[in-house]
């Protein structure tokens, strides 16, 4: 699948800002499964300073000074991108979660793509014992990971309430468990807490999901927004995406722009900026699935 | 005879101050006594001595240790205390240690420095002992202070720390262990430095006789070093500081001072294209050194904890970049986490070819079967804590004893055992040593910890020749933490050979007050701008309330009331009926202890807290001052205040604001730091007057007199007109006699003055007002006085006081500032 992603986010200030400092987390990498073919970034107004680079996880990040007094910032990205199916039938379906947890913190591996990171609490995420409890019901002695995560995936799409309401950007994941309601983020972060808690490491997505629905399917939730969903280190196969908002498996509707240990790491905008002042923001995404002209991709 | 080591046996009769000394107790190790009850030798000499002086006059001598103490303003933070501050804890004993055995321990300490630097340099630098397999990954990625943005980086790689602290106690046998590394930002060596300039004081005779290793060089030395790593030779040094309300911020203000580093906050920085500044009163200021006692986490909001506001956003950056040097290194503290000190033995015996000198406390890391099979098995009678800081079921981040968890706490901790062992350590006990206390009129054995500190120097790691000892309370280890009401003791490190073994060190610890290093940083000249305004107004509404106490008899009653009315309007008092102006007992205790705003002891509080902000900028004598002020603002309010007592407290602190007044001229040097305290007074003193003037101009005499009175102009006033009080010539005295150190124009040539000597940022509005009303009060008449002009010129004060602000504190314009 080919997907035109354009994401425009707006900052207005009720007053005007003197100076201030970004990181933009808006742009997606190439990485498996996922071709960049074009991509590009419009900061409004336009910063006295701009450098980009990459983060520890390999997320690619916008450094920006504004200098001079501003009442409106924009961020817009736009990008194309391809996504090509993953081959998750690899065999070693049947490995047991608890191999996957001992292999997980025995690996002797600590670059972007090593499971460690994602073992241990996080800022956002910390070990809750309660959650740990609620996972622990889809994980048997001796259950097969990926099995036993589809499991959890799916409890969590039908024991949680989706509603933007009940929680916010900075909620705890103990929280909104306790609640049993919340967004992308905090099924996301309920689920990671979850995983951790027994061991096995789980990182943080955000991305896109395509906005509208092929004909005859029903339209995903989280789709007007940034998504944020849940990927597994499964030993040998690698890592696997899981969508605990849909309760489906990560597929070509996923768009993958950062990941990071929880919203923390990827969130698609930190800035400080040198003013008391009140703001609100609006943000308006759209993926389009393009016609592939080149089939031979 | 002379006397010997034997002449102190038990048997031989001890001192009466060691009469009831027992060794231990519990058949520990004591320092100052081995098990057959005689004195060691590195004990000796100071028991003699000490018993020579005998306990009475020994406990006045450490009476004058407290009290240079409490002088000096030496305080420790305890967190969860509405008060908060407390006085410095000293223990009157050192810590005695003899030079054999401390070359032994300094040997051992910068051993472990080195190790854990490389360790530090690998995990920042490529985790080659990781992929080797060397070295669990979670080593590094368990802990919250692995600062990812910083693996890999092209700035300072190879020494992540320099400057390094270890707490070490003694076991029952005598030997040295290591209980914690502390690689973040160690503190402690500032109050070393304070505990010894106490103790030479109490000592002073004894402290001379006996060979002891002097601190300041160890100083020194890691000074020159930090100054060596500047690249830009305008470059500042900076010491970074979470602020006033951290535990150790005494320390770091002590410590700025001391060294001749800028104290800076994160507000005092900003980063501008990949490099660090200090914003000052002459513009921004390249800083590329910057000793960090701020924990990385905090440093910068933008790529760590996002909620911190003691940061400076880009400096992760600019740090990345080798812009800046941080010692230590952003995510030093790493070496910190307690699984280090479970693999510390093996990595460093691999590291050095040899086991470590000093052995360190027997720590078991849940991570791998036989360590979790230890914890389980002897869950009860260990220490068990977080392996990386978060916090565990019935512990939280600290230590507890297995045996002492409840049901619930001890099965959920056995299940995190078996899910995430990981998470656990778990530490032996130990059961330390003892060193005497003095504790009333005699020594007792009490458990203690002690901190050595080292440096990185440049070629290589040096050892602070003493150290940072706390005393246990009771006879349990566990309270030796001050914040658990321990005590603190210096510790001597004392040489049989003569002085020369000490050759290398500078032969004083008395501190160099290096003055203003270089530019005066923004927020200093802020706070120093109010505190003068603030100190100028406390002196103010004193003389006004004092005036209304002298004029309580019935035929002045009309004059008390419109002070009163004074005091109210300018917000000292509350409101009151206007029939009604308080008595006379009520007056004195609400001005001076009310809880308006601009009550005397809130004007003074709001003094003293921006003092405290700066509190690197003034010398020991005018902290002693402040130190004073704080004392009468913590006087007991009583219900009522007989008006000779208010009286009394009122000169109090016109005595005490005299005295900080003088030593600020004679003791600051006339730097820009002066100018903005001057500043602040001036213009708060040309408010005043002026609007006294508006108040109480008048021909009547008791206003005329009570002007003068205000405006300390009586004498001058008699000297120089022989007729009685007019207010023609009052007001030519009191509004635009130059001559008069009292007078509103007086006050404006001051400022002028100021403002032409201050560094010029380009911005000349807060100069061309001042020259304005400079010329407006030379060519006004007092004859021909517009009586609109005082209100108008205390307005312009008021405008002026905005602008300078405006013109040379933030004179950066608006980009990138508060």
């Amino acid at each position: 699948m080919r997907y035109s992603v354009r994401q425009t986010t707006d900052y207005t200030y009720s007053e005007p800002v003197p100076s201030s400092r970004h990181i933009i987390r808006m742009e997606p990498v190439t990485r498996a499964g996922q071709e960049v073919v074009s991509h590009r970034l419009t900061i409004l107004p336009r910063p006295s300073e701009r450098v980009e680079g990459r983060d520890f996880f390999g997320n690619r990040v916008t450094h920006i000074a504004i200098d001079g007094p501003h009442d409106r910032f924009s961020v817009t990205v736009e990008a194309e991108i391809r996504i090509t199916p993953t081959v998750t039938d690899a065999g070693g379906e049947d490995q047991s979660w608890e191999a996957i947890a001992a292999a997980a913190l025995s690996a002797p591996m600590i670059g972007p793509d090593a499971p460690i990171h994602h073992l241990f609490p996080s800022r956002m995420v910390p070990i809750d014992t309660a959650i740990t409890a609620y996972a622990a019901e889809s994980f048997l002695p001796g259950r097969a990971l990926l099995a036993a995560a589809c499991d959890l995936n799916a409890r969590i799409k039908s024991d949680f309430i989706y509603d933007p309401l009940a929680t916010a950007v900075d909620t705890d994941p103990s929280h909104a468990f306790a609640w049993r309601r919340g967004v992308c983020q905090d099924f996301a972060h309920i689920m990671i807490a979850g995983l951790r808690g027994l061991g096995l490491p789980a990182a943080y997505v955000s991305g896109w999901l395509r906005t509208v629905a092929p004909d005859g399917e029903m339209r995903l939730e989280g789709a007007d927004a940034t998504h944020a969903w849940v990927s597994i280190w499964c030993g040998d196969q690698g890592w696997v995406g899981f969508d605990p908002t849909n309760g489906i498996r990560v597929g070509t509707d996923h768009i993958v722009l950062a990941t990071g240990r929880d919203y923390a790491d990827v969130a698609p905008l930190d800035g400080v900026i040198w003013s008391a002042t009140g703001h609100s923001l609006a943000v308006a995404v759209d993926v389009i699935p393009v016609v592939e002209h080149d089939l031979d991709a | 005879m002379s006397p010997s080591p034997a002449s102190h046996r038990r048997e031989a009769g001890l001192p009466a101050i060691l009469a009831a000394y027992r060794s231990g107790g519990r058949g520990a190790w004591d320092a100052l006594m081995d098990t057959g009850g005689a004195v060691r030798p590195v004990w000796q000499s100071f028991i003699d001595h000490v018993a020579q002086i005998g306990a009475s006059a020994l406990q006045e001598r450490f009476a004058r240790a407290d009290a240079h103490l409490a002088s000096s303003g030496v305080v420790h933070r305890v967190y969860g205390d509405s008060d908060g501050v407390r006085p410095w804890p000293l223990s009157h004993m050192p810590v005695m240690i003899g030079a054999d055995e401390w070359s032994h321990l300094a040997a051992g300490v910068i051993e472990r420095a080195e190790v854990l630097n490389a360790l530090l340099a690998d995990a920042y630098g490529g985790s080659d002992l990781v992929t080797r397999g060397i070295i669990p990954a979670a080593l590094y990625a368990g802990s919250p202070e692995w600062a990812r943005p910083m693996v890999d980086a092209s700035g300072d790689v190879k020494q992540p720390l320099r400057f390094y602290a270890v707490d070490l106690a003694r076991g029952p046998d005598g030997q040295w262990w290591v209980m914690s590394d502390r690689t973040q930002a160690p503190s402690g060596a500032g109050y070393a430095l304070e505990n010894r300039l106490a103790m030479a004081r109490a000592l002073p005779d004894l402290y001379r006789h006996l060979q002891i290793a002097r601190l300041a060089g160890f100083f020194q030395n890691f000074r020159s070093h930090l100054v060596s790593l500047k690249r830009n030779p305008d470059g500042r040094l900076g010491l970074m500081s979470p602020g006033p309300l951290n535990e150790t911020y005494f320390e770091h203000a002590y410590l700025a001072n001391y060294l001749g580093f800028v104290l800076v906050e994160g507000e005092d920085l900003v980063v501008r294209d990949g490099a660090l500044f200090i914003r000052t009163v002459a513009g921004l200021q390249p800083c590329d050194v910057m000793w960090r006692r701020l924990d990385s986490d905090f440093t910068d909001p933008l790529e760590l904890n996002t909620r911190s506001r003691l940061g400076v956003p880009g400096l992760l950056e600019a740090a990345r970049r080798g812009a800046v040097t941080l010692a230590n290194g952003i995510g030093s503290g790493l070496a910190e986490s307690r699984a280090w000190m479970a693999m510390m033995p093996a990595l460093a015996a691999r590291h050095l070819g040899h086991p470590l000198r000093l052995p360190t406390q027997a720590t078991w890391w849940g991570i791998d079967e036989t360590a979790r099979r230890i914890i389980h098995d002897r869950f009860d009678e260990l220490l068990i804590g977080s392996a990386f800081g978060a916090p565990l079921p019935g512990i939280g981040t600290g230590f507890a004893p297995g045996g002492s968890l409840g049901v619930t706490d001890r099965a959920a901790l056995l299940a995190r055992l078996q899910n995430r062992g990981v998470d656990i350590v778990a530490q032996e006990k130990l059961a330390t040593a003892t060193t005497p206390v003095f504790d009333k009129g005699e020594l007792t054995p009490r458990p203690f910890v002690l901190r050595v500190f080292a440096a990185f120097t440049g070629s290589g790691w040096e050892v602070m020749p003493g150290g940072f000892a706390r005393v246990a309370e009771s006879g349990d280890v566990g309270s030796v933490s001050l914040q658990r009401g321990g005590r603190s003791a210096d510790v001597w490190v004392v040489s049989d050979q003569p002085v020369q073994a000490m050759s290398l060190l500078r032969g004083t610890d008395t501190p160099r007050i290096r003055r203003s290093p270089g530019a005066l940083p923004s927020r200093a000249a802020d706070n120093l701008f109010w505190l003068g305004r603030y100190v100028e107004r406390t002196e103010f509404m004193a003389r006004l309330a004092r005036a209304a106490l002298a004029r309580t008899a019935h035929h002045e009653s009309f004059i008390y009331a419109a002070i009163a009315a004074t005091l109210t309007s300018w917000g000292a008092l509350p409101q009151f009926t206007p029939l009604q102006p308080p008595a006379p007992s009520e007056l004195g205790r609400v001005a001076l202890h009310g809880e308006t705003s601009q009550s005397i002891m809130a004007l003074c509080r709001a003094a003293l807290n921006a003092a405290s902000i700066i509190r690197d900028r003034f010398s020991p004598d005018a902290w002693r001052v402040l130190n004073e002020l704080a004392a009468m603002t913590q006087k007991p309010l009583t219900e009522t205040l007989p008006e000779v007592e208010a009286d009394d407290r009122m000169r109090d602190v016109l005595r005490v604001l005299a005295a900080f007044a003088g030593l600020a001229q004679e003791n600051m040097n006339r730097l820009n730091g002066w100018r903005f305290l001057d500043l602040g007074r001036r213009i708060e003193r040309g408010i005043g007057m002026a609007r006294l003037i508006e108040r109480f101009a008048s021909d009547d005499p008791w206003a005329c007199d009570l002007l003068l009175e205000l405006g300390d102009s009586t004498l001058t006033y008699r000297l120089r007109y022989v007729d009685m009080p007019e207010r023609i010539s009052v007001t030519d005295l009191l509004m635009l006699d130059p001559a008069n150190p009292r007078s509103v124009a007086f006050q404006m040539d001051r400022i002028a003055d100021h403002l032409a000597s201050l560094p010029q940022t380009g911005a000349h509005a807060a100069a061309g007002l001042a020259a304005e009303w400079q010329a407006a009060l030379t060519n006004a008449d007092a004859h021909l006085f517009d009586q609109a002009l005082p209100g108008e010129c205390a307005a312009g004060l008021l405008r002026l006081s905005e602008l300078i602000i405006v013109d040379h504190v933030r004179p950066n314009g608006a980009g990138g500032n508060s």
